[in-house]
């Protein structure tokens, strides 16, 4: 089968949502070459579990394609068109598990010597659709090097050449005034999961008028990552678990169930925590992994206005298998965990950087229990220190034009 | 949505722009984009060859870029003024780290499976070494901590196989065998560390097995097994056992061509930036120790090549279909460009070559250097010849 043999009734197995949405698109998708269609179908067959802003993003990318002048459509596709797929990748069933395709796509595009020419002509095609206009004012805060030393000079280089080293935050209301600060963003702009609190251990206590932000922890999600750590257990010991095997696997793991339904009763949160865990690297058996993860993944998929993340000592390293058999050691390595997080909080800029409009993103990331911060937004300046005496509602309200 | 990487160029003009900076006695003369004439043209017959891989990839952010200095002192200003210093390499392959190192032994981008330990189709260095200047099977081996990494000895190239291939030291496997003997319980899985991505390979039955199996631990490397265990629980990594490991060898069966794969940093994948950190700075002790015992060791002082060069790179912090230091996905630029460290008796000092060579050309330019040709797409290159 190929994408211009598309049906209606080749969706019949996709929930409500998926099917209206690719039966009103079956058009375009049957235009579309085989080395790409079946990655639009990874994303219309979860389409009913979608955060809000996904399905719009969707909609969107798929309108502008088929608005597109026809023969400028035909010269994105045909690098496409032209890379070689093996005769048996063309015969799986590609329509219901397109997500196990794309797997095997991208390992046959590597051996083939293709992957290039593939990463060429997406990102040509990508990049030909118009971007949404977008004015929203984002906020992204950090709080990291819980139980560390964060004393040393060099603490948040990286973030902190981009904006300016602030020394002199009131530590005792930091806290508080973060927690309030992403309530209040809540209540003024109030939209289904566009305020999130991410922890990487045990959640700080939530105000009890905390809606609509979407809170978790790592903590509270142990049920789940439990859940997959079991199934990556399964997977080490039945011998066949490559890198590509591993992922396939995981992602074969449904999204819904028991398990989930415990750690959360919203079907759309239920596949995000659980693809958190079951797509990202690491983030069964550190925590420092998780809460980047999540944070790459939030400003990828949710889009949030406001996001808090909060690290918290991750376990210290061992072996894998002791590591997946035994996921929860008693011991802790905070001064990793702080490096770790440095770096962390520094990919999470960038991702909410990449989805926010220049100059719209403000961006605080505290050294938890100390005086010391950096803050990024429009009026800052560089590479820049004060030593002024701040709270934390005073550092994001105040310009340092 | 896209954001172009950072070419090559600019790789390694910024590569270029630090080793000014770093290296005190490097002047602008010795930078050059050519090749510099070698010291000696005489190669003699009792050259011996060491090529260090690092099998996990290394990004010039936390290496040779302004930043990474701090995590390799011995390579910038012990090893590196010592030697020519290649700024671009390029892997045009996969990017994997079986198929790359395989791909760097053969000279040729091998195409096969990463994940399915398999002895590569095309012929390696070892064989061509070992036909040409009918060499013994003692006198070439490779030390690699992966699983998976069994059958890279010697290839399913008709024309040569399993009779010219080197020997295949895993210290992992010899240790988990050898504590399953002798001591159970013992506290040293951290030395059993296999890399996230790849916890546990496929491996193809083959006639062929050069692997070093524990029995033969005491006839080849002249050490008990108890003795074995003993010295491992000394140390704190996979790295560092094969280290050991090498050293024994070198002291044992010295042998004349030998390739160790460090592969502690691979733990990027976990995504803990502290420990792909950490596993760097042990690669660059690991490397002056490995260079300070060649230096020092009557078989190998004044006679040996060392080659130092990770498979590839890692994904760049910017790239939106990557996780920056985590994988090596994209193909990006990045991701293929790393860098090559030559030292030996005739191989020029504080030289930086900045014109780009590729991955493969390692196994022609041991090749010309010793005197014995190779059927490889890659080119001798002439500043090492």
């Amino acid at each position: 089968m190929t994408p211009a043999d598309l049906q209606p009734a080749s969706f019949a197995t996709y929930p409500a949502l998926a099917q209206a949405f690719a039966i009103k698109h079956l058009a375009l998708l049957r235009e579309l070459p085989m080395s790409v269609c079946p990655s639009f179908l990874v994303q219309i067959i979860a389409f009913d579990t979608r955060f809000p802003v996904e399905r719009e993003t969707l909609e969107w990318q798929c309108a502008s394609l088929e608005s597109m002048e026809a023969q400028r459509r035909a010269s994105l596709l045909n690098p496409l068109q032209a890379i070689a797929l093996p005769e048996e990748l063309k015969r799986t069933n590609w329509v219901r598990s397109p997500g196990v395709f794309v797997e095997q796509l991208t390992a046959s595009l590597w051996s083939s010597g293709q992957i290039n020419a593939f990463h060429t002509a997406s990102k040509a095609l990508f990049e030909a659709i118009p971007e949404r206009t977008d004015t929203t004012d984002r906020l992204l805060l950090i709080v990291l090097g819980q139980g560390a030393n964060v004393s040393r000079p060099s603490l948040m280089r990286k973030l902190a050449r981009q904006g300016i080293r602030l020394e002199g935050i009131d530590a005792a209301s930091a806290k508080t005034q973060i927690m309030a600060e992403v309530s209040d963003r809540a209540k003024r702009m109030p939209a289904s999961y566009a305020h999130w609190y991410m922890d990487g251990g045990t959640a700080w206590d939530v105000p009890a008028s905390f809606d609509p932000v979407v809170s978790t922890s790592y903590e509270q999600l142990a049920p789940l990552r439990r859940y997959v750590l079991a199934k990556m257990k399964s997977i080490l010991q039945s011998g066949q678990s490559g890198a590509e095997q591993m992922r396939t696997r995981l992602s074969e793991m449904p999204t819904q169930g028991s398990i989930s339904a415990r750690v959360n009763p919203d079907p759309v949160l239920q596949r995000f925590y659980t693809e958190l865990f079951t797509e990202g690297s690491g983030t069964q058996i550190f925590s420092t992994s998780f809460v980047q993860w999540a944070g790459r993944e939030l400003a990828r998929r949710a889009q949030p206005t406001t996001l808090l993340l909060r690290y918290g000592p991750r376990q210290r390293h061992r072996g894998l298998n002791e590591m997946v058999e035994e996921p929860d050691s008693m011991t802790p390595d905070p001064e990793g965990s702080l490096v770790d997080a440095e770096m962390n909080a520094f990919y999470n800029w960038i991702a909410m950087k990449r989805i926010t409009a220049p100059g719209r993103l403000t961006t605080l990331a505290w050294a938890e229990g100390s005086s010391r911060a950096v803050l990024i937004s429009a009026g800052t300046k560089p590479n820049t220190i004060s030593n002024r005496p701040l709270t934390i509602s005073q550092a994001l309200r105040a310009k340092y034009v | 949505m896209f954001r172009r990487s950072i070419l090559p160029q600019q790789i390694a003009a910024s590569r270029r722009e630090f080793l000014r900076g770093a290296i005190g006695s490097l002047s602008a003369s010795t930078v050059c984009s050519g090749f510099a004439a070698p010291l000696s043209a005489a190669v003699q017959p009792s050259q011996k060859t060491i090529v260090v891989t690092f099998g996990g990839g290394a990004r010039d952010e936390e290496t040779f870029a302004e930043e990474g200095q701090e995590n390799i002192p011995n390579l910038l200003h012990r090893l590196l003024p010592q030697g020519t210093f290649f700024t671009q390499v390029r892997n045009g392959g996969i990017l994997g780290h079986y198929v790359a190192t395989a791909s760097i032994v053969t000279g040729v981008y091998e195409r096969f499976n990463n994940f399915i330990a398999q002895p590569p189709p095309n012929p390696t260095l070892f064989e061509y070494y070992r036909r040409a200047l009918k060499r013994p099977v003692t006198d070439t081996w490779v030390i690699a901590p992966s699983n998976g990494f069994q059958k890279i000895g010697g290839s399913s190239n008709a024309r040569f196989g399993p009779q010219y291939g080197a020997g295949v030291i895993l210290p992992k496997r010899l240790l988990s065998t050898a504590m399953q003997n002798t001591s159970p319980g013992a506290d040293l899985q951290h030395l059993l560390q296999d890399n996230y991505e790849m916890p546990e390979y496929q491996v193809l039955s083959t006639s062929q097995d050069r692997e070093l199996h524990l029995e033969a631990l005491e006839s080849t490397l002249r050490l008990s097994v108890a003795d074995f265990v003993k010295h491992a629980q000394t140390l704190d990594s996979a790295d560092e056992l094969s280290l050991f490991i090498t050293r024994r060898l070198m002291d044992q069966q010295a042998p004349s061509l030998m390739m160790l794969t460090l592969h502690d940093m691979d733990v990027a994948h976990s995504g803990a930036y502290s420990l792909y950190i950490d596993a760097i700075r042990r690669a660059d002790r690991l490397c002056a120790e490995l260079w300070q015992a060649v230096q020092t060791h009557p078989e190998y002082r004044d006679r040996t090549t060392v080659y130092i060069m990770p498979d590839f790179g890692r994904d760049a912090d910017d790239d939106p279909s990557g996780n920056g230091f985590q994988h090596h996905r994209t193909g990006s630029d990045m991701a293929r460009t790393t860098w090559l460290l030559a030292m030996g008796p005739h191989i020029r000092q504080n030289v930086v070559v900045e014109r780009p060579i590729e991955s493969i050309d390692l196994v022609p330019t041991v090749g010309c250097r010793l005197g014995f040709s190779t059927d490889t797409p890659g080119r001798c290159i002439e500043e090492l010849r």
